[in-house]
């Protein structure tokens, strides 16, 4: 019998195989035992259970098969002990194509319910690099892909397109606050915040530019938006091709860097925020000299620390919120967009599962700019569908881009007749607008520990409020209880979960401080205890915890969300302005000049 | 690849239900694929709009900025979700038989 000759391509994806192994990907490789329980994790399994070739092991299978033949040795020595195969045709690398690109979006769901730690998606990515390498790709990925190389953004936008985009929507702002310009500084040097955005929003929509832009301003934020650089999306995380996403990364990097920007803010968008703030600075192989964040804790800081003021009752709608795989699961980003739509929403709704769990919004891996699996993909939305569905909001509320397209194709497809929006315009609707005029150029970043609390001293605000202080350390319970008590409020304390509740139903205080872990029963149960009860369950509930991870204990229950959350060690200062918030305490007022 | 099929009107579509053969496109197939947005009237202003993005694109190759658009068509931003609910991208770029603009939309 002949040799088995091998394409061209064949042998080179092969050949970079080898380059590509680390110890993440070759463990993953090397270790699922087929237990199956990346099945049931699977979005496009729940929706096809008659069809294998959907299944996660299935699907790394394609790929751990290259990697027992050539790499490890069980292969090499005994390949049909271990189902080790090579790969010949080009004809086996479009079927794997159709597998690493169309069957899967990369969301990683699979892989944090892996018992043995395997990471699919990240192997997944892998296989999507090693075809993109050989020129084996979607369309739709190919043209993305060229125009980040050459254009310097995914939809290539030119940039004096961009400059008068930017500016027509400064003018639209100026004109409706009625305030001179120019409300978006261009490529300003020392700012404190450079603002990078998705080019979706610049070429289709850039209302969520103005909002973001206003929140800014009312903020009294010393910021800009570069003229360049400032496409903080990235194919390179789709395709699988670190380059694309060295070379991309570097672009934002190094302007930010040129304009001396204290801190790179991110617009919401899921992969954009990982390329950006995680992989990138890995990719590009750089130190990087100044902070970036998610415009989600921009927001949220701005309110904690009373630049912006919200007044929720302009968003009256039942809204609930979908997790981006990206923030979620591999950036831990998903309690803070929880605390600020509780700030801004009247009614938020938890989504189930949700969180690190939560399922794809079916867009994820680069999925909406690959048309050839759009009705794979609207097939696996069903489980989407129903999730979105069970909430009964009006609105469903995403902090990515990729999600909005994708749930509003889901929302569309399934008839479910709802809304999808962004918190940047939730919160850009619930902003007041303060009377006087905005003082631009704004504290910089001021050390914690001097940051301008407006009202202090004088303040007591907190007259006639009945406060319950729940926490297992003494020293906490007089601490939190004196300066409560300075400002007026009338305090009772607890130290056990018991005691917490006997006295909320004795006292009916206006506010509970609740301390996560105590010895015994917990701070959840005491939580979960409070809103089941009907005489209790409008009571106003802070959660305190020293650790966020703790915090799934709250969020985990079936109950409407606490009304805010502190982190220890808990401040003068943040317990103030936590407390004030939540009673909607006028504070503002007496500052910013007694600071 | 998909028939989409309306009335007298059988066009090839890509899965999104962008047309495949722009050049093929007429005034009775815009209003056919204006059902599929949901838009099932297509008035004056909703043709100043398409007519645009005919133009632009026949020109071009691509959609034009939203910036452009509005410009071009005195319509201020609002007006133009107004006029078509799923946005330029998807639902006025699909009436005017574009092919599906490239990228995370």
């Amino acid at each position: 019998m002949g040799k088995k000759i091998r394409s061209h391509k064949a042998e080179k994806v092969l050949e970079r195989l080898q380059k590509k192994m680390n110890r993440q990907i070759a463990g993953s490789l090397a270790a699922c035992v087929h237990c199956g329980m990346c099945t049931n994790s699977c979005h496009y399994v729940l929706t096809n259970p008659g069809d294998p070739t959907y299944a996660p092991a299935y699907k790394a299978d394609k790929i751990r098969k290259l990697f027992k033949r050539h790499i490890d040795w069980t292969g090499r020595v005994l390949p049909w002990w271990v189902s080790a195969k090579s790969i010949y045709t080009d004809e086996e690398l479009e079927e794997l194509k159709d597998t690493v690109f169309g069957k899967c979006t990369n969301c990683r769901r699979c892989s944090i319910n892996c018992p043995m730690g395997v990471d699919f998606a990240t192997f997944n990515r892998m296989a999507r690099g090693l075809l993109v390498s050989v020129g084996v790709m979607p369309e739709g990925v190919a043209v993305v892909s060229k125009d980040q190389w050459e254009l310097g953004n995914q939809m290539g936008v030119l940039k004096e397109d961009y400059i008068e985009t930017v500016e027509w929507m400064s003018e639209e702002l100026e004109n409706e606050l009625g305030v001179e310009g120019p409300i978006i500084p261009i490529d300003k040097e020392d700012a404190a915040v450079v603002y990078s955005i998705n080019p979706r929003e610049v070429k289709y929509d850039p209302r969520t530019i103005a909002d973001a832009a206003k929140i800014f301003h009312v903020a009294g934020e010393n910021w800009t938006m570069p003229s360049e650089g400032w496409d903080m999306t990235n194919f390179g995380l789709f395709s699988g091709d670190d380059d694309l996403g060295g070379a991309v990364a570097r672009r934002l990097y190094d302007k930010v860097s040129e304009l001396r920007g204290k801190k790179l803010v991110i617009s919401e968008c899921g992969h954009g925020y990982r390329s950006t703030r995680c992989e990138g600075p890995n990719w590009a192989g750089m130190d990087i000299p100044f902070e970036m964040e998610s415009s989600v804790l921009t927001m949220l800081r701005y309110i904690k620390e009373g630049r912006i003021k919200v007044d929720k009752s302009r968003n009256p709608e039942p809204v609930t919120f979908h997790d981006s795989c990206n923030n979620a699961r591999s950036c831990g980003l998903f309690e803070e967009p929880r605390e600020l739509l509780n700030l801004v929403c009247e009614d938020f709704r938890e989504m189930y599962p949700n969180r690190t769990e939560n399922f794809c919004c079916t867009g994820g891996g680069g999925a909406m700019s690959m048309s050839e699996y759009t009705n794979r993909r609207l097939k696996s939305g069903k489980v989407k569908a129903d999730q979105l569905q069970a909430t009964g909001a009006a609105t469903v509320v995403t902090s990515c881009h990729n999600c909005v397209d994708g749930l509003t194709d889901i929302i569309r497809h399934y008839k479910l007749g709802m809304g999808v929006t962004q918190l940047v315009n939730l919160v850009a609707n619930a902003l007041v607008i303060p009377e006087k005029p905005v003082v631009v150029a704004a504290p910089e970043e001021i050390p914690a520990e001097k940051k301008a609390i407006p009202v202090v001293a004088e303040g007591l605000e907190l007259i006639g409020r009945k406060v319950l202080v729940v926490d297992d350390e003494p020293d906490i319970l007089t601490f939190i209880s004196t300066v409560l008590e300075d400002h007026g409020a009338q305090v009772t304390t607890a130290h056990n979960a018991e005691k917490a509740i006997e006295l909320a139903r004795s006292v009916k205080p206006d506010l509970v401080t609740l301390d996560i872990s105590m010895p015994g029963k917990d701070g959840g149960y005491v939580f979960e205890t409070i809103r089941n009860d009907p005489d209790l369950k409008q009571m106003r509930v802070c959660i305190i915890s020293g650790k966020p991870e703790l915090r799934r204990l709250i969020y985990d229950r079936a109950v409407p969300p606490p009304d805010g959350f502190m982190e220890k060690p808990i401040t003068e200062d943040g317990l103030l302005i936590n407390v004030r918030k939540i009673l909607e305490v006028g504070a503002a007022e007496h500052s910013p000049d007694s600071a | 690849m998909a028939i989409f099929e309306h009335g007298d009107i059988k066009i090839e579509v890509d899965e999104d239900g962008f047309m495949q053969e722009p050049e093929q496109w007429n005034e009775d197939i815009a209003k056919a694929l204006a059902t599929t947005e949901g838009v099932d009237d297509l008035t004056e202003e909703h043709w100043k709009l398409v007519n645009y993005l005919r133009e632009y694109y026949l020109k071009f190759g691509i959609a034009p900025m939203i910036r452009k658009l509005c410009k071009e068509t005195g319509f201020p931003l609002k007006k133009v979700y107004e006029l078509f609910p799923s946005g330029p991208a998807k639902g006025a770029c699909k009436v005017a038989g574009l092919a599906k603009p490239t990228g995370c939309v």
